[in-house]
């Protein structure tokens, strides 16, 4: 995505916003400042740029009152992950400073979905201060979720096709809506809230278990696997995150490159919604000492969660390696993960989710 | 006496049913007036913006990578 130069950041061009409802307000009840200036300086005072936060609820009221406990408002899920692990988040301990200078940017306010691409992704308006009510996929959603999930759906995986829902065109907004607005309660991750999407709920895949007895592989496996165990292919796996600040105090971090694979393990988030036994994993960056520049031990309790997690890659295909016979996958311990592929000091955190043995061959 | 009495109650309601009418708590222009926001007038000229747009300096660390 091309970054914009300063002037496009702000430039209402067209007539589409001028005559939306929300310009009919005037621009100083959002954003104050002073329209009757007659300079730069002298307009900006007091200006709020992003003014979601005290605005958009006077007529939204309902949305805006789920989306104070959404994932993107709250970063729920990165706070649930470090507590899981001992963290203290406590104000002023070492690890909510190493929070506030390196995860806080990934908050997200109406107006950087719905008006303006995201702070962290350089801002400016998405179509000259128009009012979307479907953010844009490359300018909003793949603007941060890009280095894994917009690359596998994208296709931007060297050697890796794009999802096939990608070749018929569709794009996040498809499969996910409303339910990106929370639910109204916190949630320890996305997939944990009660409005999350999935492939037989979602208006298109409803009927697999009533024709599965058509299809030998979804007649023995729908209810223990994950439909990514059969359907997705190789994807990213990321390793070794450190975070610090450099000498000119600018927050960093640094991880090892990433690494393209693919590995089936035993489901960790077992629950109604996801009965199955195995599910695809993706090893996350987190490490013991990830926070070792704030202080040392910030995470204790490391070994209470794995480092390889349940994951649930946008790059689908109808036919994949391992879904080409029932021996493409039964007794292929590569496709498996085991203790072998654990690392040194992420062996006790992943014990729950390695195979202790792989299926065996159907001869 | 009563009537004087009721006369000046009378009045009194007068004026300040008619004084009522002068307090306005909701600014808004009067119909057919065209309010001209020196906001848009800045921010749909490009020239303008071209000329007074400041770029924020990125603060992304050399030291950062991967690719988070």
């Amino acid at each position: 995505m091309p970054p914009l130069e300063a002037w496009e950041k702000v430039y209402i061009d067209g007539e589409d916003f001028l005559e939306d409802t929300h310009n009919k307000m005037g621009c100083v009840v959002c954003h104050s400042g002073d329209n009757t200036a007659e300079d730069m300086e002298s307009a900006h005072i007091g200006l709020i740029a992003d003014p979601s936060e005290d605005n958009c609820n006077t007529c939204h009221r309902e949305i805006f009152e789920k989306n104070e406990t959404s994932l993107h408002t709250t970063l729920s899920g990165f706070i649930s992950a470090l507590e899981a692990r001992g963290g203290n988040l406590e104000e002023g301990s070492p690890l909510a400073t190493a929070f506030e200078n390196h995860c806080q940017q990934c908050h997200l306010s109406c107006g950087q979905c719905h008006v303006s691409r995201p702070d962290e992704a350089g801002g400016g308006f998405l179509s000259g201060h128009e009012f979307k009510s479907t953010p844009n996929m490359k300018n909003n959603c793949v603007a941060c979720h890009g280095s894994r999930v917009g690359d596998e759906f994208l296709g931007e995986n060297e050697g890796v096709p794009k999802d096939v829902h990608r070749k018929k065109g569709m794009q996040c907004s498809s499969c996910h809506g409303q339910e990106l607005h929370g639910s109204g309660e916190l949630a320890e991750s996305r997939y944990h809230t009660t409005t999350a999407v999935s492939c037989t709920d979602a208006g298109c895949h409803d009927d697999l278990y009533d024709t599965a007895d058509s299809n030998p592989q979804h007649e023995q496996h729908l209810e223990d696997l994950a439909c990514q165990v059969c359907h997705a292919v190789d994807y990213k796996h990321c390793y070794s995150c450190h975070v610090s600040i450099d000498e000119q105090g600018i927050p960093c971090r640094t991880s090892e490159p990433s690494v393209m694979d693919f590995k089936i393990g035993l489901n960790p988030l077992k629950s109604a919604e996801r009965p199955y036994d195995y599910v695809v994993l993706r090893h996350v960056p987190t490490c013991p000492d990830e926070c070792v520049y704030y202080g040392e031990n910030l995470l204790p309790d490391f070994d209470a969660q794995p480092t390889w997690k349940y994951a649930t890659p946008h790059n689908i295909q109808l036919n994949t390696p391992q879904n080409a016979s029932c021996d493409s996958c039964h007794g292929n311990a590569e496709l498996f993960l085991t203790e072998e592929d654990l690392r040194p000091g992420e062996v006790e955190a992943n014990q729950g989710v390695i195979v202790p043995e792989i299926p065996n061959p159907s001869y | 006496m009563k009537r004087l009495f009721l006369l000046a109650i009378g009045f009194l309601f007068l004026i300040t049913f008619a004084a009522s009418g002068c307090i306005d708590d909701v600014v808004s222009p009067s119909p057919g007036v065209e309010v001209i926001s020196a906001c848009v007038t800045c921010h749909t000229d490009k020239e303008v913006l071209q000329e007074l747009a400041v770029e924020e300096e990125e603060e992304e660390s050399e030291a950062t990578t991967g690719e988070g």
